[in-house]
């Protein structure tokens, strides 16, 4: 039986010049609410005009209006606040990190970000921070892995069930906290308990995590053991020959390169994507970037879409 | 006015970190648009506020707007320069500059005056704020040394000790796409191997840079007797894997001129930071932005300071910088009040034993907060040092 492959586009796509303007010239109050959500409006629905060019098999709204991964998770739980400015790996871009002000407590059941959505086609991909990266990115001077369990349980739980039954048919889950700063052997058992939380609801959709930014190798035989149906590799800062062999779990490839500008060659994409294919046998292959694209201007990450809808296409021939 | 030999002995030496936000009428008018009655206002009460001498005539410029001769708009941007640096000396500040008004932005700026670069788009830094990212795709040269008729108009009207912001080779290369240096980005290649090259190159890109745009801008502003020049490298911690990059970077940029060398960082880990600087042995001051993680409640225990726990760490650099504490969150309103800067202030004296060494700054440039609230801050912080130099006994 061929190895089923799809592509998609996780995590916040950048914005473009026209957003840059309008969400400028609102804080200057040069430009009205109204126009900046029609701009944004216009923006989502020439992402999904881009993806749909590229062939791509799940529809993502590109998470425009996300200030940062945590944000409307913070907004939309009691419990949390978000001031200090953090930066977001080795990136000239930062995040403003959660804090815990209290109980946590859902107050509805999606991010207000997400409750427009219902012009994105089916099957939808959500992308969420991964429990433990939510926990270690979080301003918290007590227990974190007490944090990541109440995160799990008491936001990504409830949401991740809201977006299944709302359409979402693929939860990505973003973990460049793990691979970039490691994690303690002591803290894995919690992390499975975490992603078991929200896997148990997510039954009908596929739950991916994804390990980035950093080598993903010398965790690989732990995270392939996680209760979710495919992990995330970052194949610019991980070597394909120290993530072993016959898998036997999902694959998500992140064969592009969301930080750096070339647009990559669809033969030599597809080759890589080939050789990982043959060598890891995953039960099911993802591809996508190995990063979010918001590092690119969004001219350069629509081209970065459209060479990953080839490569997709390109890959299912080959292994047809 | 403090002598510039004293500069690094001067016990909390207050100085501002680089830019602030450009005033409405600045904006507008080097853009050609018209002015509204408000911008004259701004420009009449900044101008009386911070005692910028005879204001009235940027006010008559300004009533010809919309102006479209580029001499009348070189003299909108000397003016707001003007009011800049007036606004820091009338804070209080020993050292100070114009607040970037005559530049773009840090990082457009430099690449504007600088050959083998292209722009590519925006790119968002946090919330709504963004940069224009460029890549290189051809040999790196200046154009022209782009910060001297600047630092010149500045040296003939400062009243206060100057320090000259330029945005370091590092920072520059780091927020630039690199589509020259490194090209191979073909996952085929052995994963080693590409990493090699990959580093390889960054080394190259950031001395070209170095050498090229940086060096012969230190050499001009030293022509024009500038002192004190601050090499801003808020991309300087990026990736630990890359300090040694960092740090050669620097002293390359540096190496054997004669001025003082500052260098400024902010919000990252900055334990990240140790012992790759160790090798920056020409910075005589590190200026690091620490508000920004800290407790806003008084006291000078460590439990009080969280946001200043790494700071021995520079205290224990073997070439003794001083360090320049940011005492001012950036990135909000919250005016610190002068209790809150006196603790911080005195907590770092604490730790490094040696007033001497500590010198008192915002965590970054204040281009985000308003000009009221950045004025508002800076004479809290210049109120707050002179609290602690009275419980000192300085």
């Amino acid at each position: 039986m061929p190895l089923a492959v799809a592509a998609y586009q996780h995590g916040i796509y950048p914005r473009s010049e026209d957003v840059v303007a309008a969400t400028r010239g609102l804080e200057r109050g040069r430009v009205g609410s109204e126009d900046v959500d029609r701009t944004f409006q216009a923006e989502k629905e020439d992402f999904l005009l881009t993806q749909r060019e590229a062939g791509l098999d799940y529809f993502s709204d590109g998470l425009l209006r996300w200030q940062d991964i945590f944000r409307p998770l913070v907004h939309l739980s009691a419990g949390l606040d978000a001031r200090t400015l953090v930066r977001w790996f080795n990136n000239n871009s930062f995040f403003r990190a959660p804090e815990v002000t209290g109980e946590l407590a859902v107050t509805a059941p999606e991010p207000r970000e997400m409750q427009d959505n219902g012009d994105v086609p089916e099957p939808k991909v959500a992308t969420l921070p991964s429990p433990y990266l939510f926990s270690r990115a979080a301003h918290e001077d007590h227990d974190r892995n007490a944090l990541m369990m109440e995160v799990a349980r008491e936001i990504l739980r409830p949401v991740a069930q809201s977006l299944v039954s709302s359409g979402y048919r693929l939860i990505h889950l973003e973990e460049p906290w793990l691979p970039y700063f490691g994690i303690d052997a002591a803290d894995w058992d919690d992390f499975e308990k975490a992603l078991q939380e929200i896997h148990e609801v997510a039954q009908g959709a596929t739950l991916v995590l994804h390990a980035y930014f950093g080598d993903a190798g010398p965790y690989v035989d732990r995270l392939r053991r996680l209760p979710v149906d495919a992990i995330g590799i970052d194949f610019v800062e991980t070597d394909l020959d120290e993530l072993g062999k016959e898998w036997g779990i999902g694959l998500m490839a992140g064969v592009l390169d969301g930080r750096a500008s070339p647009i990559e060659s669809v033969e030599g994409t597809v080759e890589f994507a080939r050789r990982v294919a043959d060598t890891l046998q995953p039960t099911s292959l993802f591809l996508s970037s190995n990063c979010e694209l918001e590092f690119l201007p969004r001219d350069l990450a629509r081209q970065k879409v459209l060479r990953l809808g080839q490569v997709s296409a390109r890959l299912k021939e080959s292994l047809a | 006015m403090i002598e510039s030999p004293d500069l690094m002995s001067t016990p909390l030496l207050t100085h501002e970190v680089g830019s602030l936000d450009k005033p409405g009428w600045r904006v507008k008018a080097y853009a050609g648009k018209a002015l509204e009655d408000r911008d004259l206002e701004e420009a009449r009460s900044w101008g009386e506020r911070v005692g910028v001498e005879d204001y009235e005539q940027l006010i008559a410029l300004l009533r010809r707007s919309p102006l479209q001769a580029k001499e009348d708009k070189e003299s909108v941007k000397r003016w707001s320069s003007r009011y800049g640096l007036r606004l820091q000396e009338s804070a209080g500040l020993d050292a100070a500059y114009d607040g970037e008004q005559q530049r773009s932005e840090m990082y457009a700026w430099a690449v504007a005056h600088t050959n083998g670069f292209e722009w590519r788009g925006s790119v968002r830094a946090f919330d709504n704020k963004y940069y224009s990212k460029a890549a290189v795709t051809g040999p790196i040269s200046l154009t022209e040394p782009y910060h001297a008729d600047e630092f010149a108009f500045l040296k003939g009207i400062a009243r206060a000790e100057l320090k000259v912001p330029i945005t370091g080779a590092y920072t520059i290369a780091d927020w630039s796409f690199d589509e020259r240096y490194f090209q191979d980005h073909d996952l085929n290649v052995a994963h080693a191997a590409r990493r090699a090259a990959r580093h390889q190159a960054r080394r190259e890109f950031i001395l070209d840079v170095s050498r090229n745009v940086i060096r012969p801008n230190l050499e001009a502003l030293i022509r024009l007797g500038a002192k004190w020049i601050q090499i801003d490298e808020p991309g300087g911690s990026t990736d630990p894997d890359e300090l040694d990059l960092f740090a050669e970077s620097f002293n390359e940029s540096v190496q054997g001129l004669d001025a003082l060398f500052s260098t400024h960082l902010c919000f990252s880990d900055y334990n990240l930071f140790f012992p790759g600087i160790e090798a920056m042995t020409g910075c005589r001051q590190f200026c690091v932005g620490f508000a920004n993680y800290d407790s806003r409640d008084l006291g000078v225990s460590s439990e009080a300071r969280p946001g200043y726990a790494v700071i021995a760490k520079f205290r224990d650099l073997p070439y003794r910088p001083a360090l320049g504490l940011g005492v001012l969150d950036i990135h909000t309103d919250f005016i610190e009040p002068p209790e809150l800067v006196r603790d911080r202030i005195l907590y770092a004296v604490d730790v490094f034993g040696d007033p001497r060494r500590i010198q008192v700054t915002p965590d970054c440039g204040l281009r985000t907060r308003s000009w009221d609230v950045a004025y508002r801050k800076l004479q809290n912080m210049v109120e707050g040092t002179l609290l602690a130099k009275k419980d000192l006994g300085l």
